[in-house]
């Protein structure tokens, strides 16, 4: 240890960075993607999984035949998943579950969330129809259990059944579980599950592509003007902004 | 807050350093026969060539283990003889694997403080495996890292071999001196605003025959070559004793 | 309200009852009904798997089987297949995640049937089955499959060479589940069985991720397999098990690291490559956001990768691991398992770089981990312990008394009495540590009852925690302040004191002598309370440098005896008799002269210390002390130490040589 000797500090100058963006016209734009090649079997395996993803078989089945591609999954477990779905989506969750059951009995026994999920859209929809006593009785029954394994279980189940409390739900502040995107919600989940039981990604890789391009266009924003797709669907090219 | 003015830097001479070389290094030679042979048996000529295969880190030492007292002086400038204050040195830890020991530092008498001020410092051991005499770091050059290192008198038969890499290749298994660097981390017992600072750190000379440690503090921005003497002591007791702890 | 409740309650009451009479109806179709029924109530739903399980129903389901395996033999009955793929499901259902739904479905003989369905014709009942019995063989109550029947390792063969995806992943299981001994490795390595697994790495996500399993479980610990499996393929077999550490799915990610581990921690030269490692490091710390099972086992496997490796202990702390670690211990709904693993891979982070443990203070968790003492679960207590253990290692926080405080002792003394004897023992760990304290603030332990409960211990049977114990004890004299060790002392007994310096364990022995050395570092007052009784404590230290074999044992002895020289004349006489007694059945040498003239330095530098002090100027008995130790050829043998290759020894030899010929030149 020592003595201080006066010190006197030197205030470091914050340098302003000279920033400039570059303009690339309509013309070197479309002249580069023009040189960027993409192969049609590509082209062909994009739209595969689309429509294998979506659940569209009939499509699939038909592009299977009419551009011979391939698709990486038994086509008819395509109307096992789809049938599952649908029926959360129809608010019919028991048949669901069944449904789910039959097509692999693993998947509810090593995925507690998916099944905690499902029955509380059960309880859900037993809100919905005004069944009270019978909800109270399933909260009770089944999904309490759940709740004692699983903090975050409990809460959500604690959420859930504050729907009873309410006389007017459509006004109360969990209202949004009997919104339609619930079931959306708990039947993408089944979707994903079914999906990663079969190997497969929960993911089409269509919608990714669209948002890499959406955040490589707001990289490039930065460093420069340029052709911009701002329209999806449409894919036009807009001219670039005067700087 | 005290001001100090800055002193020439070129404050210590080659003399000086031989000097304290006999002051220090031969200190328990006397008029005895006897005692001359056994002194005469310690030469140093020998140590650096002696390369052992296996181990290169400098000797244990049971005066510089975990429990072990020092107490001496620091010179707050380096002309003025006459100011000075007392210090007291504790070894609390060490684990030579990693070249690492710490410990306390008590400053006695020092000028508008109160009390004792108590810091902790964490020392690296220049052992050419986890440290070499470059420090690498606290604003300290190499150049700085020569000179400081240059006034013990025991680092000159270093000096060639530290000036290419540190001293890297050097084997210090069997050399009598343990070259350390001291950085104070905090202080124990008063607050930031004690009037000290210890943005600095020791660079430190043990001796391993008797025990005693000289050191010279180094911060670009406090007075320059303070320096410290320190001998092991015994606290008052009829020889030395030894304790230990296991962190497990 | 109240009465309809109730009467739903008993309705519900009836229901199993009434499922179970249906599952024993003769008509299949009443039967089928029933069986999808209880497959639909209980998958997923642990409760109802174990009231089940209570009322008997897996035997019921095992006998559905059973029969419908006898119809099924007969051609064209469809209603047979069905019966089997739902009775195949409730059983293996049954044995999902419960270990007494795994004991009823083994009890009831499930298991041959449902080998023998195997090699049915129809895809579903083989599907079914074969992922039933592979929920049998991921629980740790299946019984091993004994690779060495010949008829066995053919059987695991022939399932690891189906078409079927779900009979490769049965084999896979019981190799995971089973392939225990370097004999189990060595029978399916020679039985081609890797090269299989590798085969199958190629294969769906689903057999891959079986197949790095059993890879792991083959390789674990055994460095002739480990070398068969990267010899394969000119080491393709490695290349592609490192490709699938960067694989899309997160527990083939894992899975793989995992199995790299394994194969590093035995073979550390495959573990070599700075890129590898790195690479290692940030996949796993990645892969700690994962949810789930993934995410529970991540931390696990980080631990084990840098246990006792600082290398990779400071890759993971520049890759932001211990950040990250201690950011998930801070959220709120965290499963026990997922928070033990945070713990240890915290603690292993923080055991040897004392960078790691700064970083760990700074990020404020302390406080958690010790609120953590408080865990339901034992497994977490311990872990808390050991990740205080591991931290409080550091010097600069300890000396700043930063760990003495009720907050951090009162639950560790509690943790002394935990039922769980693992948690004791970790608990006296981090009390070890945290009694070495240089801060003045001993007393508080003290006041909080530690030392009672560290007395207890250091007597109780069970070595471990005897040893523990003791140290604790041992770190907490250490500079301490008289009245502190006065107190120890007290509680301790003199006797008690005696007898661990003669306890069966040498480890107990070493700690208790160094415990002995601690007490009496401080110079006369120190030294006058341990000379009670006739100074039996002193007599049991010499006992045991003269006589004891273990090395540590006789170090922690002399230097006891050496800091007892330091005290009175009195005190130095005692030590006198005690080193220069010729020792019992021994030769007639002096065990001071036994240690002088032995090959352990740090032996001779204890002796030394122990003249050094003997000698000590100024002393009204000092030349006498002199004179005897020439006798005894003492002096003599100093100075053929006089070119110690020790350089610490000689030069405290020069110091004592020194002291002896000023006493004689004074004298004359």
């Amino acid at each position: 240890m020592s003595l201080f000797w006066i010190v006197l500090g030197q205030p470091g100058g914050l340098e302003e960075m000279a920033t400039s963006k570059k303009l690339i016209t309509r013309e070197e734009w479309e002249k580069k993607l023009s040189d960027v090649k993409i192969r049609k079997e590509d082209m062909n395996k994009l739209v595969m999984d689309f429509l294998v993803m979506e659940g569209y078989v009939e499509a699939a089945e038909k592009f299977r035949v009419e551009s011979g591609t391939e698709p990486d999954i038994d086509l008819a477990t395509i109307t096992d998943r789809m049938a599952a779905k649908k029926a959360v989506q129809c608010g019919n969750v028991e048949d669901a579950i069944e449904k789910v059951n039959d097509f692999n009995p693993e998947i509810l026994d090593t995925n507690p969330q998916l099944f905690f999920h499902l029955q509380q859209q059960r309880l859900i929809e037993l809100i919905r129809d005004g069944k009270v006593e019978e909800a109270l009785e399933f909260a009770q029954e089944e999904l309490a259990p759940r709740g004692e394994e699983n903090q975050s279980f409990l809460e959500e189940l604690e959420r859930t059944v504050a729907l009873l409390a309410f006389e007017d739900v459509s006004n109360c502040p969990v209202g949004d579980l009997l919104d339609m995107s619930q079931r959306l919600k708990t039947a993408s989940e089944v979707d994903a599950a079914i999906l990663a039981s079969q190997s497969h990604e929960k993911d089409p890789k269509l919608p990714s592509l669209l948002k890499m391009l959406i955040w490589a266009q707001s990289q490039l924003d930065e460093k420069a003007a340029y052709p911009r797709i701002n329209n999806l669907s449409t894919a036009t090219l807009e001219d670039p902004r005067d700087l | 807050m005290p001001v100090r003015i800055a002193e020439s830097s070129s404050c210590s001479t080659p003399s000086q350093g031989i000097l304290k070389f006999e002051i220090l290094g031969w200190h328990l030679v006397s008029e005895s026969s006897e005692m001359e042979l056994i002194a005469r048996n310690l030469s140093i000529s020998d140590s650096l060539t002696c390369a052992n295969s296996g181990d290169t880190l400098p000797p244990a030492c049971t005066l510089l283990s975990i429990g072990q007292a020092f107490s001496g002086s620091q010179n707050v400038s380096s002309l003025q003889k006459d100011e000075a204050w007392k210090v007291n040195v504790r070894i609390q830890g060490c684990d030579l694997d990693h070249g690492y020991l710490c410990g306390t530092m008590e400053a006695l008498n020092v000028p508008f403080a109160d009390t004792p001020v108590v810091t902790f410092w964490e020392g690296e051991i220049v052992d050419t495996k986890n440290y070499t005499f470059f420090t690498g770091k606290w604003e300290a050059t190499i150049e700085d890292d020569i000179r400081h290192w240059s006034k013990f008198p025991s680092f000159s038969p270093l000096l060639n071999e530290v000036k290419d890499n540190g001293g890297r290749s050097l084997n210090l298994s069997n050399y009598p001196y343990i070259f350390m660097r001291w950085k104070e981390q905090y202080f124990v017992n008063v607050g930031v605003d004690c009037g000290l600072t210890i943005a600095g750190f020791y660079y430190v000379c043990f001796s391993v025959s008797d025990g005693s440690i000289d050191g010279f503090y180094y911060d670009p921005n406090s007075s320059p070559f303070q320096k410290l003497e320190l001998k092991s002591t015994n606290e008052g007791k009829s020889g030395f004793s030894f304790s230990s702890y296991q962190l497990q | 309200m109240p009465s309809t409740a109730a009467a739903a309650a008993a309705a519900a009451a009836n229901q199993p009852d009434e499922l179970i009479r249906r599952l024993r109806s003769g008509d299949g179709a009443v039967k089928l009904k029933a069986l999808r029924e209880l497959k639909n109530q209980i998958i997923g739903n642990r409760t109802k798997k174990l009231s089940y399980i209570k009322l008997g129903t897996v035997a019921d389901v095992v006998g559905v089987l059973a029969s419908s395996v006898s119809i099924d033999s007969d051609p064209g009955s469809g209603s047979g297949s069905s019966l089997i793929v739902e009775s195949a499901a409730i059983i293996g259902s049954f044995a999902c995640g419960v270990d007494a739904g795994v004991k009823a479905v083994l009890e009831a003989g499930a298991f041959p049937h449902l080998f023998r369905i195997l090699s049915n014709p129809n895809e579903k009942v083989v599907d079914t089955t074969a992922r039933s019995l592979r929920m049998i063989f991921q629980s740790r109550l299946a019984p091993k499959y004994d690779f060495s029947k010949n008829e066995n390792a053919d059987c695991l063969i022939s399932l690891l060479n189906s078409d079927n995806e779900n009979v490769t992943g049965l084999g896979a299981s019981i190799i995971t589940h089973s392939c225990k001994t370097i004999a189990d490795q060595k029978i399916l390595s020679s039985a081609g069985v890797l090269r299989r697994l590798i085969t199958l790495l190629n294969g769906s996500l689903y057999q891959r991720e079986a197949s790095l399993e059993a890879l792991t479980a083959m390789l674990s610990s055994n460095s002739a397999v480990i070398s068969n499996f990267v010899d394969l393929d000119n080491g393709r077999a490695l290349s592609s098990l490192i490709n699938l550490m960067e694989d899309k799915s997160p527990r083939t990610r894992l899975l793989a690291s995992t199995c790299l581990i394994v194969i590093g921690r035995t073979c550390s030269s495959y573990l070599q490559d700075i890129e590898l490692k790195n690479k290692l490091i940030l996949i796993l710390v990645e892969l700690l956001e994962e949810p789930d099972r993934v995410g529970d086992e991540v931390p696990f496997a980080l631990a084990k990768l840098i246990v006792d490796r600082e290398d990779l202990q400071r890759l993971a702390f520049e890759a932001n691991a211990l950040d990250k670690l201690c950011n998930f211990l801070q959220r709120e709904t965290l499963q026990p398992k997922r928070f033990e693993g945070l713990l240890l891979a915290i603690a292993e982070l923080c055991s040897r770089l004392e960078s790691c443990r700064s970083k760990f203070f700074s990020l404020k968790v302390l406080n958690l981990v010790t609120n953590s003492l408080k865990h339901d679960a034992a497994d977490v207590r311990t872990v808390a312990c050991i990740c205080l253990r591991n931290v409080t290692r550091s010097v600069k926080k300890l000396s700043a008394g930063y760990f003495m405080n009720e907050m951090v002792v009162d639950p560790l003394i509690q943790l002394l009495h935990d039922s769980s004897n693992s948690v004791q023992v970790a608990a006296l760990s981090v009390i070890s540590n945290i009694v070495v304290d240089f801060a003045n603030r001993k007393s508080i332990f003290l006041r909080c009852g530690g030392i009672k409960e560290l007395v207890r211990l250091s007597q109780s049977m069970d070595p471990t925690l005897r040893l523990n114990a003791v140290l604790a004890l041992k770190n907490f004299v250490f500079l301490a302040d008289n009245s502190s060790k006065e107190c120890v002392l007290a509680e301790l007994t003199v006797s008690t004191l005696v007898s661990l310096i003669c306890d069966p364990e040498p480890k107990v022995q070493e700690q208790a002598l160094a415990f002995v050395r601690n007490i009496l570092e401080s110079g006369i007052d120190s030294i006058k309370p341990v000379f009670t009784e006739d100074g039996i404590i002193i007599n049991a230290v010499g006992r045991q440098v003269r006589n004891a074999l273990d090395l540590n044992v006789c170090l922690e002895g002399i230097y006891a005896l050496g800091n007892v020289a330091t005290g009175n004349e009195l005190h130095k006489e005692a030590v006198m008799h005690q080193i220069l007694e010729p020792q019992v059945n021994g030769p007639s040498q002096s065990v001071l002269m036994k240690f002088l003239q032995g090959n352990n330095s740090q032996l001779r530098v204890g002796a030394i210390w122990c003249i050094i002090n003997l000698t000590y100027p100024d002393g009204p008995g000092t030349s006498s002390r002199i004179a005897r130790l020439r006798d005894g050829g003492v002096i003599c043998q100093l100075k053929k130490l006089a070119d110690d290759p020790c350089l610490d020894a000689k030069f405290r030899v020069k110091t004592a040589l020194v002291q002896c010929v000023n006493n004689n030149s004074c004298a004359k």
